[in-house]
């Protein structure tokens, strides 16, 4: 089933086009990271299938169906800064989530809290919490009741080294649960360890979308070593199905198209040239060096 | 409808701007008309032939059934202290972006603004009741006529109609101008200033039709100057009791097409 389904949504503000003709599915079950710079449109796209912004043109559908308040009560999510009132405490802006939503009861309220390490401070005005703090609380608002799909807006925005990793594993917990996380970010890294599936935003336009390893990975790049590099570098000159190699200090990148690299085949091809590896790896390209790749063209 | 009144409750029963109006309030109502009781009781109870005359003049006005009538007329000067309320209200649901997130969360827009609407009343109602409870006071202290207590009754219903009414107008331009302090600006120099001034010369150019539409004179004519200062004219007074009906519909109709224009407004536009 598709959670979440977008149909050439554009928007813009003026003459700033903040989301042009953007298309992609999100199954169910999956963690989907959008990832874009800075005002590539990442928060827009994510304000209108909340329904806080009105797209120009499109439309979106929610669990397959046409969007409906109903559908939001069974999302928890945060977008872009945490939002509440700063004169009640924690627990009683929860409260107010959690009437809205429907989601979760007074138990549930605790129980997130817990989660996000606000016990010790519920009674607080939400006006004394420090940025992590208020970051955490919208982060249990978001959790509120179990919901099946999350929203997260730059869910680690303002958080400590230590706040992030925690974030980091609940993410992953969560979505070994079978929940579906929909995730904006311009952290590469967060992407790259939590994501299964990731779109990639630049100036309003979709440039990539997809399963992580097929946005990321339309290469296969096999890292060898040997110790004598000079002969190693003549004889990957003549690989079958190598594409074209590239040198990387002692090492050799060999890029092979799509699902052509064969470890073993590597190995044995090298060891018939009378060449002993002392390194053989497969490698992913970084997101980072796609990321630029992908924005920079 | 009950379930937004629950979750409108959580939100006001900890701001302590909505106690802080209350006490205000509180303070206020009793206040202005103990005021006026006063001067009235100094002047009647002189033994000369003028108290004489004044009190045949004057009436009872703090007597019932006169007392639902006058307190209502003195305690609706007031309307700018919830008026400060009702903008903070709306303004603090933009400043805090919780007006994004109580849809983020599930709300619809409809309900959202449907939520304010209870806020307002709620606020109007508690006015009103402070009015009711202040009138009664005077009622029974003076203890006169206390079988003729439910006579002119309809003037606390009056009240809420007016003070509602004129918090809407209030409300509105904290949803359009979304600052409390320029929204508040521009209700106190409209209120003070222009309205008033506008009323005032339209009646002097005997264009009296054009400044009874005035937002804020269309419900403050459901309030006419009570009897003991309203005889001196007993014409105008006579005219200005037989417009309340008019002037009935009149408030209803806009106050219901400010709601509507709110609610449109925020169906359609970014939050």
């Amino acid at each position: 089933m598709q959670i979440l389904q977008l149909n050439n949504i554009s928007k813009a503000y003026g003459r700033i086009q903040a989301l042009q003709d953007v298309s992609f599915n999100i199954p169910k079950g999956c963690v989907f990271g959008i990832l874009g710079p800075n005002g590539s449109g990442k928060t827009t796209m994510l304000g209108i299938i909340l329904d806080v912004l009105k797209a120009d043109a499109g439309h979106y559908r929610w669990f397959e169906q046409e969007p409906d308040p109903h559908q939001r009560k069974k999302i928890g999510s945060l977008l872009e800064t945490p939002n509440f009132y700063h004169y009640l405490s924690g627990a009683d802006n929860l409260k107010i989530t959690q009437h809205i939503s429907g989601r979760g009861d007074a138990a549930s309220i605790d129980a997130v809290l817990e989660i996000v390490k606000l016990t010790q401070r519920k009674k607080s005005k939400f006006s004394t919490y420090s940025l992590g703090m208020k970051q955490r609380l919208a982060i249990g608002g978001a959790l509120l009741g179990n919901p099946d799909v999350l929203v997260l807006d730059e869910p680690t925005n303002g958080l400590d080294p230590v706040g992030i990793a925690e974030i980091r594993a609940l993410i992953k917990e969560l979505a070994s649960n079978g929940k579906t996380i929909i995730m904006a970010s311009h952290l590469l890294d967060e992407v790259e360890k939590v994501c299964t599936h990731v779109a990639i935003l630049k100036k309003g336009k979709l440039l990539a979308a997809g399963h992580v390893d097929e946005v990321l990975l339309n290469e296969d790049i096999v890292e060898v070593a040997a110790s004598d590099k000079a002969q190693l570098l003549t004889v990957v000159q003549q690989m079958p199905e190598m594409s074209h190699f590239k040198e990387e200090g002692d090492k050799l990148q060999l890029y092979f198209p799509q699902g052509k690299a064969d470890l073993e085949a590597v190995n044995r091809y090298c060891h018939e040239k009378g060449i002993v590896l002392n390194l053989l790896t497969p490698k992913k390209k970084s997101l980072e060096a796609k990321f630029f790749e992908l924005t920079n063209n | 409808m009950l379930h937004i009144l629950k979750i409108e409750w959580l939100k006001i029963k900890k701001y302590p701007a909505f106690w802080w109006m209350f006490g205000i309030v509180a303070l206020t109502y009793p206040g202005i008309n103990l005021i006026f009781f006063n001067v009235y009781n100094d002047i009647t109870k002189r033994k000369d032939v003028a108290g004489a005359l004044a009190k045949q003049l004057l009436g009872n006005p703090f007597a019932f059934p006169e007392t639902w009538h006058s307190v209502a007329y003195f305690s609706s000067w007031f309307v700018m202290i919830p008026s400060i309320l009702v903008i903070m209200v709306i303004t603090n649901e933009y400043t805090y972006k919780t007006h994004r997130q109580n849809i983020i969360d599930g709300m619809s827009r409809q309900e959202f603004m449907l939520g304010k609407m209870i806020d307002v009343a709620i606020i109007a109602g508690v006015a009103t009741i402070m009015c009711a409870l202040v009138a009664t006071g005077f009622g029974i202290y003076t203890s006169k006529y206390a079988d003729r207590w439910a006579e002119q009754l309809h003037y606390i219903p009056l009240f809420f109609l007016q003070t509602f009414s004129q918090l809407s107008i209030a409300f509105f331009l904290g949803f359009v101008i979304r600052k409390a302090f320029i929204a508040l600006g521009v209700l106190m120099f409209y209120v003070v200033i222009v309205e008033n001034a506008a009323v005032a010369y339209l009646r002097y150019q005997k264009l009296d039709f054009i400044g009874k539409f005035f937002p804020l004179e269309m419900s403050d004519r459901l309030l006419p100057v009570p009897a003991f200062l309203g005889k001196i004219d007993q014409e105008a007074y006579d005219k200005s009791l037989n417009a309340v009906t008019e002037h009935t519909i009149y408030t209803i109709v806009l106050t219901a097409l400010i709601w509507w224009g709110c609610i449109y407004l925020y169906k359609k536009r970014d939050l």
